[in-house]
Formats: C-alpha cells, sequence, structure tokens
C-alpha cells in the first residue's frame, strides 16, 4: 500500500503532497520525503557505476526504513516525483508503471494554463486522479 | 493520443493576438508589447516540454537538449525539425529553419507590391512589414525560450528573418 506521494520542484520546494494513512502520522511520512531530497541529490551527483541507467527517469529505491520503503523519480524538468509504500516486496516494473501515471496526471496538471509554473499544484481533479492511481497500485501488487 | 490542430487556426490566434498586442493593448510601446508576447511564448514552451519530455531520458548536457528542441520538439509543434543547427562550441547556437510555418503567409517581399509608391513611401511600408514580421516572432522566441528554461538551461533567444520564409532563431545561454 503506498501510504504517502510528493512531487517537489526544482528548487526543492514542496508542489504537492498527499499522505494516505487513517493514523496520525503524517508528519512522519513528510520527514520521510524529506530525507529522500538528499538520496536523490546524491544519487544524480554522483551516479554509481551502472551506466546504461545513468540518465532514466526512474530512480528506483531510493532506501528502505524499517517500515517503509521510498521510490524516487527524477523528470527532464527537474522536478521529483516520491512515492513511501509499506509494501516490502515492490516489484520494480510495477514502481515504474505507478510513476508513468503518476507523472502523466502531473504534466496534465502543469498545463492548465491557469497553473503558475512553481507553485502548488491546487487542483482537484489532479488530487482526485492521484487517489485513484495509489489505489489501484495497492489492488495491482495483490492481484 | 495523439490531437492535431488545423493549422490555419493556430496562424490565426498567432496573428490575432500578436495584432491585438501591437495594436489594441500596447499600441504606442511596442518594445512592452513584445515582451508580453514573448511570456505568453515562455508559458506555452514551458508546459509544453514538461509533456514532450515525459517518456526520454534526462539530458546530460545543453546541446542534447538543443537537439531536442531541433528535433523532437520541433516536430512536435511544426511537423519537420529543424533544417540546420550552428553552435560555436561556447553557449551560441543557431538554429535555421527553411520554411518556417508560421512566416509562410507573410509576403516576402512588400516593397515589390508598393512599387507604384514614391521611393519614400515604399521604404516606410517596407519598414513597417518587417516590424510587423518581427513582432510575429517574439512568440516561438518566447517558446523555445520557456522550453529550455524548463529543461535548466536560461538563455536568451532572438530571432533573425532576413531571407524570409526561412528563419533562423539565435539561443545565447547565460553561464
Amino acid at each position: 500500500m503506498i501510504v504517502c506521494v510528493a512531487v517537489v520542484g526544482h528548487q526543492n520546494n514542496p508542489l504537492y503532497l498527499q499522505s494516505f494513512t487513517e493514523a496520525d502520522d503524517a508528519l512522519k511520512l513528510h520527514h520521510v520525503v524529506h530525507c529522500s531530497l538528499d538520496v536523490i541529490d546524491e544519487r544524480v551527483n554522483n551516479p554509481k557505476r551502472n551506466a546504461p541507467a545513468l540518465n532514466e527517469t526512474f530512480l528506483g529505491l531510493l532506501y528502505p526504513t524499517e517500515n517503509y520503503k521510498v521510490y524516487g523519480y527524477l523528470t527532464n524538468t527537474k522536478v521529483k516525483f516520491i512515492m513511501v509504500t509499506t509494501d516490502l516486496d515492490v516489484k520494480d516494473a510495477d514502481a515504474r508503471n505507478f510513476f508513468r501515471k503518476f507523472h502523466a496526471a502531473y504534466v496534465d496538471a502543469v498545463s492548465n494554463p491557469f497553473h503558475v509554473p512553481g507553485t502548488k499544484i491546487a487542483s482537484r481533479s489532479f488530487g482526485a486522479r492521484v487517489s485513484t492511481i495509489v489505489k489501484s497500485f495497492g489492488s495491482g501488487t495483490t492481484a | 493520443m495523439v490531437r492535431e490542430v488545423a493549422e490555419s487556426c493556430v496562424d490565426g490566434v498567432v496573428m490575432e493576438m500578436v495584432a491585438a498586442y501591437c495594436g489594441r493593448f500596447y499600441a504606442a510601446k511596442p518594445e512592452l508589447a513584445a515582451r508580453r508576447i514573448e511570456a505568453i511564448g515562455f508559458q506555452v514552451g514551458h508546459q509544453l516540454t514538461e509533456r514532450y519530455t515525459m517518456e526520454r531520458p534526462r539530458f546530460s548536457d545543453h546541446l542534447e537538449a538543443i537537439k531536442f528542441i531541433c528535433k523532437d520538439f520541433w516536430s512536435e509543434l511544426f511537423k519537420k525539425q529543424i533544417d540546420n543547427l550552428k553552435t560555436n562550441h561556447r553557449g551560441t547556437f543557431v538554429l535555421q529553419d527553411n520554411r518556417f510555418r508560421w512566416l509562410t503567409r507573410v509576403s516576402i517581399d512588400p516593397s515589390v507590391e508598393s512599387m507604384d509608391a514614391t521611393d519614400n513611401d515604399s521604404a516606410t511600408l517596407g519598414d513597417s512589414a518587417a516590424q510587423t514580421t518581427s513582432m510575429l516572432l517574439y512568440f516561438p522566441c518566447g517558446i523555445i525560450r520557456g522550453a529550455l528554461t524548463n529543461l535548466g538551461i536560461s538563455c536568451s533567444v532572438t530571432a533573425d528573418m532576413s531571407n524570409l520564409p526561412a528563419c533562423s532563431f539565435v539561443v545565447r545561454i547565460k553561464t
């Protein structure tokens, strides 16, 4: 189950941050998201020797914590997507698929001519779409 | 899903936008009108790159981003690629389009049509025609600048239209 997703702008400014838990742990999840920004910076600036995946948008597993796994994705326009999940055996393909849908939703949201670039995404339809994607991710892995 | 827009509609919108800004909103201040039109282009380019770079790996250097503009971005917008790309390898790129779509409806040499008029008249007419045409180019300049800025390259873009309907865009990357 995905517990938190975030979109972070190129200056590490939060554009969208949403947690999907009933419990009151939003702050903790946001903390996890913030920590992952450093990991992304490190990944991008000191790429490891796995050369073929050098400039891929999907960054893979950023770091595992005791309860969560954090996945990252960095677009060409330096916008970061972060996903926190409680599933301990997530397939890479599923995560990739999730980010692809998430990215498409983001693109549609920022293509709105009334959206001011670099500001938080307030669109309600974007929120609804993200929730749907998040829910389908959970069902996709169990099915 | 591919969505297409009738070319004549785009032509109409671009010309009407330029006419509105130059003739009505900022008739007395052509520079301000140019800046406003450029800003509209900037937003368009900014949002379009977001979409067009969706399924591709990140660019590792400036040249790759410029190549993306020349090939994929231009094909999406104009169904053709940039015809010629020159660079001095110091941050200046010249993108030449031999038949820029938004200028194909612009008359090539206005002074020929006004042969009957006195020399003085045709010169001023030619001048104002050139000025109107250059106004049309602020929008695509803004698009290129918006696209590159969103890819993390801050630059300035100017257009040169000395031999219509070919035109070239000069991109200067700020270091």
